[in-house]
């Protein structure tokens, strides 16, 4: 969510910090997944305070056959800040539906989106990064 | 099968085809992936973000955050487990109400079961035992058989018989009253084990008339007491004491079932 792990450091120990004082006074939320929108919410607080990419229009390209073998290519720091650099909610989806632990479902509930939504952020998510390695690795995207 | 085929709603299901097959969350998304599973397109999705996952998978944790989860902490959400949901308050109240109702309900049923016509006034009547001290019956001292004979001469009762199983034991005391409805009712005292047996008019079909007739022995419980009743010839009969129905059972064992 944020491409920095320092970032995500300060976050995640301000989002238990929280959630323990909250569970001291007994005010913990019943809804499923209180912590994670939570947490969501100061990642792009964090964000806001940052200098903001300019809002480009990015290449799509179909997924190719061959895009296992690019992903695998990459490094996991370059693919961190790949998604941390899609705007938001994009970058939610983006971020909860690879973490493979939320049906999508779940990433509706948390992300506060709408079916079709997640869809699109998706699908245009695959072509953008397909767009994106292919640039990367111009070698292999023509193949 | 092109994935060009499907309906729209069934392709903007697909977009979101989970990359585990254990988050196939809902029948639509499985019915959806089913359909589309053999199409090269769905195949390409699905290695795209399986890799795409296992990279993200090793984006590093600060070892400060790490150190917070184990392996099982990472589950994300709360599972649903039978367990927990018996745990559940609102779970657990309902399902105490539902074996209070039930076990109420099972009690009314076995209580109705063990009914028979003038069982109701039996049971009062063994009320009237509990309270009743013997000053306030009128002193006779003989066989509880012979009674027969006084009810009808001096009380115009008649078939308020003592049965045969009850007849030779001997009396303290007996009286005559009339109960809520104005019935006439017979009361005994016997020596024997402070038995009380006591004399009533059956119960009859407020249409015709006729008795409800019911067979042998039949017994009823309130509140410590027991009581044997038999009906004959429009009487019913009732032998009361503080005790279970074994206790009676002893009596009229040898005729029990006629």
């Amino acid at each position: 969510m944020l491409g920095d792990s320092a970032k995500a450091q300060e976050v995640f120990q301000t989002t238990l910090r929280e959630a323990a004082l909250r569970a001291a006074q007994g005010e913990l939320p019943r809804e499923p997944f209180w912590l994670f929108r939570d947490a969501r919410w100061r990642c792009l607080e964090t964000v806001k305070e940052d200098l903001q990419p300019e809002a480009l229009k990015l290449d799509e390209h179909d997924v190719a056959p061959h895009a296992a073998s690019q992903i695998e290519k990459l490094e996991p720091a370059q693919l961190a800040v790949w998604i941390s650099g899609a705007p938001d909610p994009q970058r939610t989806a983006l971020a909860l539906f690879y973490l493979d632990e939320f049906d999508y479902q779940e990433i509706l509930d948390l992300a506060e989106l709408k079916l079709n939504e997640l869809s699109r952020f998706l699908a245009q998510g695959r072509q953008q990064l397909q767009a994106w390695l292919n640039a990367k690795q111009p070698q292999q995207g023509k193949v | 099968m092109k994935m060009s085929r499907l309906l729209r709603r069934q392709r903007t299901l697909l977009n979101c085809a989970p990359i585990s097959h254990d988050r196939l969350a809902d029948r639509s998304m499985r019915a959806v992936v089913a359909r589309a599973d053999d199409s090269d397109e769905f195949r390409k999705q699905q290695n795209f973000d399986r890799a795409v996952a296992e990279i993200v998978h090793l984006i590093p944790i600060p070892p400060e955050t790490a150190e917070w989860f184990s392996e099982k902490d990472l589950n994300v959400g709360s599972k649903w487990t039978w367990r927990k949901m018996a745990r559940n308050p609102a779970v657990l109240a309902i399902s105490i109400a539902v074996v209070v109702i039930a076990g109420v309900s099972v009690f009314q049923v076995l209580s109705r079961l063990n009914d028979f016509p003038g069982s109701a006034t039996a049971r009062k009547l063994l009320t009237v035992a509990a309270s009743t001290r013997p000053v306030m019956l009128d002193p006779v001292s003989t066989e509880a058989g012979t009674l027969s004979d006084l009810f009808f001469m001096k009380h115009g009762l008649e078939h308020y018989d003592v049965p045969a199983e009850f007849g030779d034991f001997r009396t303290i005391g007996c009286r005559v009253f009339e109960d809520e409805e104005s019935r006439r009712i017979a009361q005994i005292w016997l020596a024997e084990k402070r038995i009380q047996l006591f004399l009533f008019p059956a119960e009859r079909n407020p249409k015709t008339g006729a008795v409800l007739w019911f067979p042998g022995w039949r017994y009823v419980h309130q509140e410590g007491w027991a009581g044997a009743v038999t009906e004959r010839s429009g009487v019913c009969f009732m032998a009361a004491l503080r005790g279970s129905e074994k206790d009676l059972a002893l009596y009229i064992s040898n005729t029990k079932g006629q």
